[in-house]
């Protein structure tokens, strides 16, 4: 990519991205009998993952479990779910300036 | 990009919630129906929900490719409730037994609408999921526009 802190920015928006997936699967399925909350660990998953597959999907604990072995919490994913649209806008726009950064020294070559 | 991964697990989400409503909502307006194919009253109906994984063959490839599979929701089966239904005396009614008893579906409106508005929650829980997604998916469109 452009440089280092923009492949930075990618590999965040693509955790940010399959975490926003993982919080959709837990949402959807909030009825589902026996179904358990999922997630990843972010922090723990963007220092060592740099190309961002081979994720570990882990359930979290703490949470209350319903009568029918369901565990999902509606105020977590929607915490989580406002906080991931707010972390990728973030990065959008960081990597929206470095791209603009590079696009404008490809402007000031062009002229002459 | 495994953003449009989600909207199909939402998607799934709205499509379950909704056949929870309409089951729900056939059960309210057949509250008192003593005439069914299957002779007797009728019986209340539940939809049981299970995870349910989104493939289709292109979302399967980016999926294999990066990223933990989440598992949409899908309907397991509709379940037909198994308590018998009320016997209410009245011996002027066409489907009333020898006794003058009439069978009713055991339906209570509080316990359905109760379940109607968990339906609606739910809804709009996955709605709100899928827009937070597509809002994302647009920052990324965003990039290419400079």
């Amino acid at each position: 990519m452009l440089d280092p802190i923009a492949s930075r920015l990618e590999n965040y928006m693509d955790l940010l991205a399959a975490r926003q997936k993982l919080v959709a699967s837990n949402v959807a399925n909030i009825d589902t009998p026996g179904y358990r909350t999922r997630d990843i660990d972010f922090q723990f998953e963007y220092m060592s993952h740099v190309d961002g597959t081979g994720l570990d999907v882990i359930e979290p604990d703490g949470l209350t479990v319903k009568n029918d072995g369901n565990n999902v919490s509606l105020d977590r994913e929607s915490r989580l779910m406002a906080e991931n649209a707010l972390r990728f806008s973030m990065a959008s726009t960081l990597l929206r300036g470095e791209i603009q950064t590079m696009k404008r020294a490809i402007d000031e070559g062009k002229s002459s | 990009m495994s953003l449009f991964g989600a909207l199909s697990v939402s998607a799934s989400g709205l499509a379950a919630q909704r056949d929870r409503a309409t089951a729900i909502a056939e059960n309210l307006a057949n509250s008192e129906t003593t005439r069914t194919p299957e002779g007797g009253p009728y019986r209340r109906k539940d939809v049981i929900f299970e995870p349910e994984s989104q493939v289709s063959p292109f979302s399967a490839v980016f999926q294999a490719e990066f990223g933990p599979q989440a598992a949409g929701v899908g309907v397991a089966e509709v379940v037909e409730e198994t308590r018998p239904p009320i016997m209410k005396y009245d011996p002027g009614h066409p489907d009333a037994n020898p006794q003058g008893y009439v069978a009713l579906p055991n339906i209570n409106p509080a316990e359905e609408m109760v379940d109607l508005m968990g339906a609606s929650r739910g809804y709009q829980a996955n709605a709100a999921a899928m827009s937070a997604v597509k809002d994302m998916v647009s920052k990324s469109i965003d990039l290419m526009r400079l």
